[in-house]
């Protein structure tokens, strides 16, 4: 079966042409989903993406190219056939009519029944167990239109869950609701895709809380792909600066390890110029850390959108986390133990490969000795040297003189010296 | 579930009962007063089975006569052309997602009455499988009209329900000019006109109906295969295709089915207006809206409701006669405002 790339992959969709009134909405998608995976469709307003579920629910017609699910081009499937293999979870509307709530979710086994039969017994089985799942068993007799927001999307979620199929499509079920019922759906959702293996496909707003579930991402602007694949390679801030054109931290949540993005709320920062930012991004910056002493440079450097780096930065200390935080690369080092050699090599590639290093105002002990030793290799690599002066090197040196000597060495060899972290954007 | 279900299946068997006891009512009202008892026992009589323990010897003729060519052609009638009516509007509402539809409202009247009109006063003498020209051409002034509306809202063999709307009432509008304007010119024909549209069963005859019926009974009995995909449409045209139904087919399907209904309807009543657009509402407050009980009972509710007008119509000024269209407005205004009211609080 794993060998099989027809069974492994559920959906394929290749050459899809889209268009409305002549516009094109989507344009030449490629991709194809894995069975039991949880892909999330991302991308800015208007990129095509309700679109594309639409497409893939056959929905809409009139598309050009080809979409394949177990292998079968749905444009063989009758309206009925497909709706036992994908399912769609939309927003919640309000019917013109006062249907009840068991009337609206047994809607949902309407491909299972036939035109001239009624329902039978398997049905209000699978419409009971569905109910008691989504917590609306007690709704049953209610008029849906008398609900509230929430429990109206729950009858519309397990409408849908009632068709049984291995494909679940949502579009944005979630948005318009209160964030503890937008992590409760997810976890449904999330348990589907666990414990039964259904394939979930979902349209979000949120990327924090689609990238909390997903394994894999599609990332949509103007109806194209723009990246596609496992969650992390897709959710960078480059991506999302590219796709959303809004800059974020692109970190990990602590508590859970997935990824996690945050505004950097433009506005705080003085410069606010996009194309700035879009010129700062081929100016690669190595930040000497150690203390804590680099994380508001980095922050600095990283809100006008420099492509950074940093090293060599002992396990748990403050800038690693800042590091980490902002996504961007580092050298460690494990915690409380002098540089390797390794380490040190790799902080030099990183120099290398940079235009200019930053010296914070660090101390320097015999353990982080060799950061000082690679900014004087900088040096003497022509990169461009900062150095932010701040407290006196002396009070600074815990190895008897050593550190010194190599400090006013590096000063005399010719770099550019701060008071102020301020000034650093000054002298890039 | 099921148990609810059931439950709606005895609103449907008690409606059934009035309207037999209604039945046996009307049809001893009337300018020759009989009894309930005899009236009953004469119809009892015409039921195979049931007519071997009556002595129709004890009968009066002349009673019998009345009953079986003058009352129950035109209570028959009655029935089935407020089934008609009443189903029409079940499918115009679910397909339009609005309480507010009814079997005219995308130009069946208005194709009815020019068709009427001109076989009213060009053609009047002739008949055709002993229907009027008159109904012939209201038929066919039904379906053709209904038909332009829907081709001008079709966009890219998709059937936008606003469009659709919006192009009723306009064409509407337009047939309803060119019929004034012929009416100009026959002013003499008018008053036969006027009364055809107002609607009414005065020329009730069994030959009309065993055209009529059986057309409408094959039609129903189509629709109700119809009713579980009506249900997901009634939610909105993309979450019915979501869950299933091939929408624009099955929307095409009914529309045509409800247009046929309401026209054979309409061919031999002429307007009759607010049983298509109330029964459904009653049904729906009582039933509630699932199309699968609402269509069968809406049914019989439309027939207890047009016999009910119809008999108020031809007793009320005896010996003069009102058409029921006249009666079904002044029963349906009232409610159709009490409506309107409730509606305010809801969200349609």
């Amino acid at each position: 079966m794993k060998d099989n790339p027809d069974t492994e992959n559920i959906l394929k969709v290749e050459n899809i042409n889209f268009a409305y009134d002549g516009a094109p909405v989507l344009d030449d998608l490629n991709f194809t989903v894995r069975k039991g995976s949880f892909t999330s469709i991302l991308g800015p307003n208007g990129s095509g993406k309700s679109t594309l579920i639409n497409l893939l629910s056959k929905v809409l017609k009139g598309y050009t190219g080809r979409i394949e699910i177990f292998g079968n081009d749905i444009k063989n499937l009758n309206p009925r056939s497909i709706s036992k293999l994908v399912s769609v979870v939309p927003q919640y509307s309000n019917p013109g009519f006062d249907f009840t709530v068991e009337e609206m979710v047994l809607m949902g086994r309407f491909p299972y029944i036939s035109r001239f039969g009624r329902e039978k017994h398997s049905d209000f089985l699978i419409v009971g167990s569905v109910m008691e799942k989504t917590g609306i068993t007690g709704l049953a007799g209610k008029k849906f239109n008398e609900l509230s927001g929430g429990e109206k999307q729950r009858v519309v979620i397990a409408q849908t869950l009632v068709q049984d199929t291995p494909i679940i499509l949502l579009d944005e079920p979630t948005s318009h609701l209160d964030i503890n019922f937008q992590i409760e759906m997810m976890e449904l959702f999330y348990g589907l895709n666990r414990n039964e293996g259904k394939t979930v496909i979902g349209v979000f707003h949120d990327i924090n809380l689609a990238s909390n579930y997903s394994s894999t991402a599609i990332f949509l602007r103007q109806g194209k792909i723009y990246a596609s694949g496992d969650i992390a390679s897709v959710i960078t801030r480059e991506n999302i600066r590219n796709v959303f054109k809004s800059d974020v931290y692109v970190g990990k949540n602590p508590f859970t390890g997935k990824l996690y993005v945050s505004p950097t709320f433009a506005s705080d920062t003085p410069d606010n110029n996009d194309s700035r930012k879009e010129k700062n991004i081929n100016i690669k910056v190595h930040v000497i850390g150690g203390g804590g002493a680099a994380s508001p440079i980095l922050n600095l450097l990283y809100n006008k959108g420099y492509m950074l780096t940093c090293g060599v930065v002992n396990n748990f200390d403050t800038d690693l986390d800042t590091a980490e935080m902002l996504g961007i690369s580092y050298v460690s080092e494990a915690p409380f133990s002098p540089i390797s050699l390794y380490s040190a090599n790799k902080n030099l590639e990183f120099i290398k490969a940079s235009n200019i290093v930053i010296l914070p105002a660090i101390a320097f002990g015999h353990g982080n000795f060799s950061n000082l030793v690679s900014v004087e290799e900088a040096i003497d690599m022509g990169k461009k040297v900062i150095v932010v002066t701040g407290e006196a090197i002396a009070k600074r040196d815990y190895t008897d003189g050593k550190s010194q000597k190599l400090y006013k060495k590096i000063l005399e060899k010719g770099v550019i010296c701060v008071d102020n972290i301020q000034k650093i954007t000054e002298m890039l | 579930m099921q148990i609810r279900r059931a439950s709606k299946t005895k609103y449907i068997i008690l409606l059934v009962i009035i309207l037999l006891i209604f039945i046996v009512v009307a049809a001893s009202v009337g300018s020759a007063k009989l009894s309930v008892k005899e009236t009953g026992l004469i119809i009892a009589s015409f039921i195979p089975g049931i007519n071997y323990f009556i002595d129709s010897g004890s009968l009066n003729p002349q009673s019998v006569k009345i009953i079986s060519e003058i009352r129950l052609p035109r209570i028959f009638l009655a029935i089935f052309v407020g089934i008609a009516l009443a189903c029409a509007g079940v499918i115009y509402q679910g397909i339009f997602r609005n309480p507010m539809a009814d079997p005219y409202i995308i130009g069946v009247s208005a194709g009815a009455s020019l068709g009427a009109t001109i076989g009213l006063m060009l053609v009047s003498g002739i008949r055709l499988l002993n229907l009027s020209m008159a109904s012939l051409l209201a038929f066919a002034g039904a379906i053709g009209v209904t038909f332009l509306v829907y081709n001008i809202s079709r966009i890219r063999s998709r059937i936008s329900v606003v469009t659709l709307l919006l192009a009723g009432v306009a064409i509407s509008a337009l047939i309803n000019s060119i019929n004034s304007f012929i009416l100009i010119f026959r002013s003499q024909d008018l008053a036969k006109v006027i009364f055809w549209l107002m609607g009414g069963l005065t020329a009730a005859s069994w030959q009309q109906f065993f055209i009529v019926a059986p057309i409408i009974v094959v039609l129903l009995i189509v629709s109700s295969f119809f009713m579980n995909d009506l249900n997901l449409i009634s939610l909105s045209d993309e979450r019915a295709s979501q869950l299933g139904v091939d929408t624009e087919k099955v929307k095409k399907i009914l529309l045509v089915l409800a247009s046929l209904i309401a026209a054979a309807a309409v061919s031999v009543s002429g307007i009759i207006g607010f049983v298509g657009l109330i029964t459904p509402h009653i049904m729906r407050l009582i039933s509630g809206p699932d199309h699968k009980s609402l269509f069968p009972a809406s049914a019989v509710m439309g027939g207890i409701i047009l016999l009910f007008s119809d008999t108020i119509a031809r007793t009320l000024l005896e010996p003069r006669e009102i058409p029921v269209g006249i009666i079904t407005s002044i029963i349906g205004v009232p409610f159709f405002i009490y409506l309107l009211l409730r509606s305010k609080k809801e969200v349609f």
